[in-house]
């Protein structure tokens, strides 16, 4: 058998390199080109030698050697930068002729600027940005000023990045190479960039000005020296630099703005935001021009990936020769954003970097917590998604200025004396302000052992209620986010719509107590100021949020229940493989919820019990859906000064709707029709479905 | 490559446990052929070295149609098992070859003591995503751009029945203030959750 001989020939390599490969510390470093020889002559292709540190998972990670994708110690043109720098990879000035010399320069902008998307899209520094020789040798660009200027102010935005990243901590493994792993990231004099890339652009920007004059009154202004020397593309090469230099600077001030304690520089972060989203407009306008004055024309649709306006490869660059040093594995082939493509990265991460500045900075737990949520719709990459965790904690404080345990008395509905009260010190109270989940044994323990009971118990008992409402609000979350993933089948819906009833009927339940406890607190202040004996409880009315939550808890009982009936009924939407039941799939969609109790008594079983008997003829007692449109219909008014709500009241409003009639048809057709064909789509609403139903 | 479907009958189809190293080229082959990431030999060989038993190969008149290599061991305290590859070629799509090859691997892998079975699929991969969800698969987690090509994945799981399923609702009536336990492996949902949420974040 070819697998025996296979064996037999493993364990005469292993003989040669008995004893076995020592692993760990005493490891040590020898020539093998003899071992390789014998190996080689006795082994045929593919095959391996089996050692007691190589096993066969190992061999999966084997580099092969000369494949360029894999070996990073293959030389592809130069050994080191130094020899690329000699062999003129990288000439300073990048050429003699100084209309050619603008070009180049321009080039090398639009390339970095497709390197910096590509690296914060997750690509390595060494491959990306510093690809660019001229950031790896700082020094030598010292005789040029523009380009001096341009690649400091890189390096430092680059800087500023990587300290965002790493200090919100918001990064995963493929998220964004925070590591430098040596890279010259920060330069001498960095510090002092915005002022030289100032000085720059102001000539600039006179050369412009007095080309302008030349132009318009056709006279000669002799002592401004221009860019280069053909004068009819002056104009053009002029507002394709400042465009670049000034969006540079701007972004870099976006970032340090952005960086100030307590959102003070959100406002400025604004302007600079404005201010590079007009310049980013004139880098694109710039393509025409740039494109028309070389001579490197490419085709149409190759200049869908090339990294420059004009089409042109950039000089200067080579991603292989960092890939040696640079990190500790083997580098992947990387492939660079193009400059369309970048450009339209950085004008999104800008739109998203403006929602941030835009936040209203109010220490309103709720409001944080929707805003954050909001947030998260636009999908923001990582850059963003680092921002705003700065923004909201800072210090241990919501926005750098109200203590945690403030925002969450405030948010607990207690009265504002409490907000300094000792309890804060408690350790459990601590973890909390950090967002942990609190334990209600702690909360007992503090509420047994406090010399001030009273307030103690009264702040346990608010903030419990609190912590059980967010909870209920996270599983819900948790709930709903499986269908913006598709995570879920139809033949799942039923379940997943029993699970978020039953979490939305504990949410309501919590946040109504939490809404009169807030209400009984108020109250008795009150009293005792005006000492009123009047009982004002008479015409109680039950809260608009509760309400809303009793809303949502109808659609998701209507879907469950007519979801329910169409399995019973029409033997629609089976959930059995041959390898487990719908138990199983119940088991693992909803394990953590059930591992954390949430809420008690929510089983399978509960489930089943539920849902067994429902018919389409029970279903007339009780329609869900006309509940949920009332309601959906009377709230409106409540929340008129709230256009998302008012949206999501009509999205609801037309669930509810299209479900009722839907249900409607089945209940008087579907035992007569078994032909009626039902199924669910997310027309209306991203977590609740609507029902169409069709003759097959 | 054959584009037209290929007539044939389905008992013709004949289905084989991997035999050994002659059937390496031809899994290779059928992989690299349909199957956009590369793999080394050194993959293959780690598969159907180590567990050549849940590895199967589909032949029709001596040519070899479709394979499925798999894995198993312990993850995370959980005797799993892993379908890593399953190719059919197109001729020989949409007459069951496929499920019946996963069927045999999956079969082993419970005979085995396997508490479930994992793998990812590309969301844009309908025919897998419904193939896998007929045998019981649920879709557990989106890994966002888990491709090379950028494409998300689902991680599929399939649970097999528990002899004693675990209770988790034996710490009940807890009112506010008691001492209420936290149900055991309480550390591992907080991970769980936030992996959860950062995935759509990203």
């Amino acid at each position: 058998m070819a697998k025996k001989s296979e064996s037999e020939r493993i364990g005469v390599a292993e003989e040669l390199i008995s004893p076995s490969i020592p692993s760990g510390d005493g490891t040590v470093w020898a020539d093998v080109s003899h071992l390789l020889d014998l190996a080689c002559n006795d082994l045929q292709n593919d095959e391996l030698i089996n050692g007691e540190n190589f096993n066969l998972f190992a061999a999966m990670s084997a580099l092969e050697i000369m494949d360029p994708k894999m070996d990073s110690g293959i030389v592809s043109t130069y050994y080191s930068v130094d020899e690329a720098i000699e062999n003129g990879a990288a000439p300073v000035p990048l050429s003699f002729d100084r209309t050619m010399d603008i070009q180049g320069l321009i080039d090398i902008m639009d390339h970095l600027l497709s390197c910096e998307a590509t690296w914060h899209k997750g690509g390595s520094l060494a491959q990306t940005v510093f690809s660019c020789l001229y950031l790896l040798r700082p020094e030598r660009t010292s005789s040029h000023s523009l380009l001096h200027s341009f690649c400091r102010v890189i390096r430092a935005t680059c800087n500023a990045v990587v300290s965002a990243v790493s200090d919100a901590r918001t990064n995963e493994e493929d998220d964004i190479f925070i590591m430098a792993y040596g890279l010259p990231l920060k330069g001498d004099g960095d510090e002092k960039c915005l002022s030289m890339l100032h000085a720059v652009e102001e000539t600039i920007s006179r050369q412009l000005k007095a080309c302008k004059a030349q132009l318009s009154k056709r006279i000669v202004v002799e002592d401004v020296e221009p860019l280069q020397t053909d004068l009819g593309l002056e104009q053009g090469f002029c507002k394709a630099l400042l465009c670049r230099l000034r969006f540079l600077q701007h972004f870099y001030h976006v970032l340090t703005c952005m960086r100030r304690p307590q959102g003070k520089g959100l406002e400025l972060a604004k302007k600079h935001i404005a201010s590079c989203l007009l310049e980013l407009d004139s880098i694109r306008k710039s393509e025409e021009f740039l494109r028309t004055t070389r001579a490197c024309r490419s085709l149409e649709d190759m200049l869908e990936d090339k990294t420059t306006a004009s089409g042109c490869q950039a000089i200067g660059f080579d991603s292989t020769l960092n890939s040696r040093s640079a990190a500790p594995t083997p580098p992947r082939a990387i492939r660079l954003l193009s400059w369309k493509k970048a450009v339209n990265y950085f004008q999104k991460l800008l739109h998203d970097l403006e929602i941030i500045c835009c936040c209203p900075l109010d220490p309103v737990f709720e409001d944080a917590l929707r805003f954050v949520v909001d947030f998260q719709k636009l999908q923001p990459d990582l850059i963003a998604r680092a921002h705003i965790q700065l923004l909201l904690v800072q210090d241990g404080k919501l926005y750098g200025r109200d203590p945690i345990f403030a925002v969450i008395c405030k948010a607990s509905l207690l009265p504002d004396e409490t907000k300094n009260h000792i309890i804060q010190k408690n350790e459990a109270v601590v973890q909390l302000g950090q967002l942990e989940l609190a334990f209600r044994d702690k909360f007992g323990e503090i509420a047994r052992t406090s010399i001030d009971q009273d307030v103690c118990l009264k702040i346990c008992k608010h903030m419990l209620i609190w912590v059980e409402e967010q909870t209920y609000w996270i599983a819900l979350r948790f709930l709903t986010l499986g269908f913006e993933l598709e995570l879920y089948s139809p033949n799942e819906y039923c379940m997943v719509y029993w699970y978020i009833n039953v979490i939305l009927i504990k949410l309501a339940e919590k946040s109504h107590l939490k809404i009169m406890l807030g209400n009984d607190s108020a109250r008795r202040k009150a009293k005792k100021k005006k000492d009123l004996t009047k009982d004002t409880g008479k015409d109680y009315q039950i809260p608009p949020p509760v309400l809303l939550l009793q809303c949502y808890i109808y659609v998701a009982q209507g879907l469950m229940m007519m979801l329910a009936s169409s399995r019973n009924q029409h033997k629609v939407f089976p959930c059995v493989g041959p390898f487990n039941s719908e138990r199983e799939r119940f088991i693992q969609h909803f394990e953590l919820l059930q591992k954390a109790s949430l809420p008690d008594h929510a089983s399978y079983f509960s489930f089943r019990e539920t849902t067994d008997h429902v018919f389409f003829s029970s279903l007339a007692m009780h329609n869900c859906f006309k509940e949920a449109h009332k309601i959906a219909k009377e709230l409106q008014a409540n929340f008129a000064g709230d256009p998302e709500r008012v949206t999501e009241l009509r999205r609801l409003q037309q669930v509810a709707e299209h479900n009722d009639v839907a249900l409607n048809l089945l209940r008087r057709l579907g035992t007569l029709e078994p032909s009626l064909r039902i199924s669910f789509e997310f027309v209306h609403h991203p977590h609740f479905a609507v029902a169409s139903v069709k003759r097959s | 490559m054959e584009l037209t479907k290929a007539e044939f009958d389905l008992s013709e189809i004949e289905y084989v446990s991997y035999g050994g190293e002659h059937h390496l080229p031809l899994i290779m082959d059928l992989v690299d052929q349909e199957l956009s990431e590369p793999y080394s030999i050194f993959t293959y060989r780690y598969f159907v070295y180590l567990w050549p038993q849940l590895s199967f190969l589909a032949f029709h008149n001596g040519k070899c149609v479709g394979t499925v290599v798999c894995k198993m061991g312990d993850h995370r305290h959980t005797f799993r098992g892993y379908i890593a590859m399953l190719v059919v070629i197109k001729p020989y799509r949409g007459r069951g070859i496929a499920s019946e090859l996963v069927t045999r691997s999956i079969k082993v892998m419970m005979e085995s003591g396997c508490e479930e079975v994992t793998l990812e699929a590309e969301v844009t991969n309908k025919g897998a995503l419904a193939l896998y969800g007929r045998l019981g698969f649920i879709r557990a987690k989106r890994l966002f751009r888990y491709y090379l090509n950028g494409v998300d994945a689902f991680r599929l799981k399939l649970m097999f029945p528990r002899m004693d399923p675990p209770n988790y609702h034996e710490s009940t009536n807890a009112t506010y203030f008691t001492d209420h336990e936290m149900t055991p492996g309480a550390d591992s949902v907080t991970n769980e959750l936030e992996f959860h949420a950062d995935m759509h974040g990203n």
